[in-house]
């Protein structure tokens, strides 16, 4: 790699500060005593956290999208895994089609989305219910999952496959035993960045919660509305330090980098 | 009766002729190549003999019965391929044990083939290493293990020796000669290596276009090509007159051809000259005697014995 000029760093140091400031600020202004968004401010105090702990909504809201996330992006991963498969082998008569159609939430508005979504779980009376946020969200984060699916699917050495074959595999056993853990480090990285897009999720999923199913965000969102108080931003915080954590875990855990580019890590 | 018998075997894709009709007989314990240039249909023979590829003509029969009647993962043949294939996930030990396992094979008995078989490939220190932490030649015998650890009827290599270095390639070629004698495995190698194929095969299948342009032991293939093809695929050869003489043939004699040394190449145990004459440019191979031998620019009479 050849090295930086001071143009280029310049530019870099800028883009980060860019990137990054925003979150900064929402962090520090959590801290304020104020009774409104105030920056910069010299005074330190937890009060918006332990503010925090006055709105049941906004814990009950936090766990709620956790668990959609989690859902979501499993079933997510689970539909994806045979569709990246006869996708990445076969070439059938509308498999483009099919790939299309997977691809296609990635397309359309979230809000064309929300509005659809909200019309037509009203019709079968999913209106207003955790079921239909799951099915919403397996929607819009089902890209996301297909696409590192189908990346570590198609990078697979097919002759594996016909080694365990060879050698008295039945194909039940060829699934478990060889591709399932050879798409694995896939799989892992499809359903984290399709818990993300769940998780991050508000113009959709506004138009579909009802009370009492309100995710983070949308609890968020619906709170700025009515308070300019600093609570949403000590909330942000708390957000920002549980995926800091959860990033330093994974990274430990699996290789952040192997993680997202999706490739697979045991390939020769 | 033929151990393994291709009867007019055939595959096409689409319009395509990949396999025309192919019949071959293979004896038990024999050693035979498919050898040709890359699309002449020796890979897809061998993988419709795995069973990975369906043939569209013909039949294979395994001890007079029928192959193509009975599902890949029974058909109990051992697969060596281009890629090795090894399974990433799995130590070198967990690679050769899995045909076993999917035998039913007991634990301990398990153990103890794995054991052998590492023994006889030479890497029982390798056991618990993972294939990326082995080197190409080391993986190529796991790979090799691997398919001979279930006692298959049948060893099929599909270029397995091709992703190796020249030096590494004639090490395993001994190596891999001398295990199938041991073994008495009957097998057939998918090569493009005219060397690799003579250096190893009872019988060599030219191939050709989908077809089978001669079969037969390697020194008489080379000594007497039954078409154009096989003698020009098959070593060097000078087409004098219509009559293919092999360059190592040829010698340096006071009368014959009269021609002129273009280019003279010391290659360590023999000399490559390229020499002009009234038939075109012909290629002389002569073995390093340590005599003195005729300089580029240097008149010269060629002389061979008719065949």
């Amino acid at each position: 790699m050849s090295r930086n000029g001071p143009l280029a760093l310049a530019y870099h140091a800028l883009f980060v500060t860019f990137m990054l400031a925003p979150i900064l600020v929402v962090c520090f202004v959590a801290f304020t005593p104020e009774g409104y968004l105030s920056f910069p401010t010299d005074r330190w105090s937890l009060r918006w956290f332990y503010a925090i702990g006055r709105y049941p909504e906004f814990i009950a809201a936090f766990w709620r999208s956790l668990w959609l996330g989690a859902l979501s992006s499993a079933i997510a991963v689970a539909l994806s895994v045979p569709a990246a498969l006869a996708i990445a082998r076969y070439r059938f008569r509308g498999r483009e089609a099919m790939t299309a159609l997977f691809m296609s939430p990635l397309m359309i508005p979230h809000v064309v989305l929300g509005v659809a979504f909200l019309r037509f779980f009203t019709q079968i009376g999913l209106g207003g219910t955790f079921t239909g946020l799951v099915l919403s969200h397996i929607v819009i984060v089902l890209p996301f999952a297909l696409r590192l699916t189908l990346a570590s699917a198609v990078g697979m050495d097919r002759a594996i496959e016909h080694a365990a074959i060879s050698l008295g595999a039945s194909d039940a056993t060829v699934l478990r035993r060889i591709t399932l853990p050879l798409v694995l480090p896939g799989l892992v990285s499809g359903w984290a960045l399709a818990f993300i897009n769940s998780f991050d999720e508000v113009t959709m999923t506004v138009f579909i919660a009802a009370p009492g199913t309100e995710t983070l965000p949308v609890r968020m969102f619906l709170y700025i509305q009515d308070n300019i108080d600093p609570l949403v931003t000590s909330v942000s915080a708390c957000v920002i330090a549980i995926t800091v954590l959860a990033l330093v875990a994974l990274d430990r855990a699996y290789g952040l980098e192997r993680l997202l580019v999706g490739r697979s890590g045991d390939g020769r | 009766m033929t151990f393994l018998a291709l009867e007019g075997l055939g595959k096409r894709f689409g319009s395509h002729v990949a396999v025309d009709g192919l019949t071959l007989g293979v004896e038990k314990g024999e050693f035979v190549s498919l050898l040709g240039p890359s699309g002449c249909g020796k890979t897809t023979t061998l993988q419709m003999i795995a069973g990975f590829v369906e043939p569209s003509a013909g039949a294979i029969r395994l001890e007079g019965r029928d192959l193509l009647a009975v599902k890949p993962a029974k058909r109990g043949l051992g697969i060596v391929f281009q890629s090795y294939a090894l399974f990433p996930h799995m130590t070198v030990a967990e690679n050769v044990a899995f045909g076993l396992e999917m035998q039913g094979v007991a634990a301990d008995e398990r153990r103890r083939r794995v054991g052998e078989t590492l023994e006889l490939v030479g890497l029982a220190a390798f056991s618990g290493r993972f294939p990326r932490q082995l080197s190409g030649g080391q993986q190529q015998r796991v790979a090799l293990a691997r398919a001979l650890v279930i006692r298959p009827r049948i060893l099929l290599l599909d270029e397995p020796l091709s992703n190796l270095d020249a030096k590494l390639r004639e090490e395993m070629q001994i190596e891999l000669r001398q295990i199938q004698r041991t073994l008495g495995t009957t097998t057939i190698l998918v090569t493009h290596d005219q060397a690799e194929a003579m250096a190893l095969s009872d019988r060599l299948v030219v191939m050709n276009q989908g077809r089978a342009e001669q079969v037969g032991p390697p020194h008489v293939v080379y000594e007497r090509p039954a078409t154009p093809f096989v003698a020009s695929f098959l070593g060097r050869t000078n087409l004098v007159a219509g009559e293919t003489v092999r360059p190592e043939k040829i010698v340096f004699a006071a009368t014959g051809l009269a021609g002129k040394v273009r280019t003279r190449i010391f290659q360590g145990n023999h000399w490559l000259y390229q020499v002009e004459t009234a038939s075109g440019l012909l290629t002389v191979i002569r073995q390093n005697s340590g005599e003195a031998m005729p300089g580029e620019g240097e008149q010269v009479h060629l002389a061979w014995g008719k065949a």
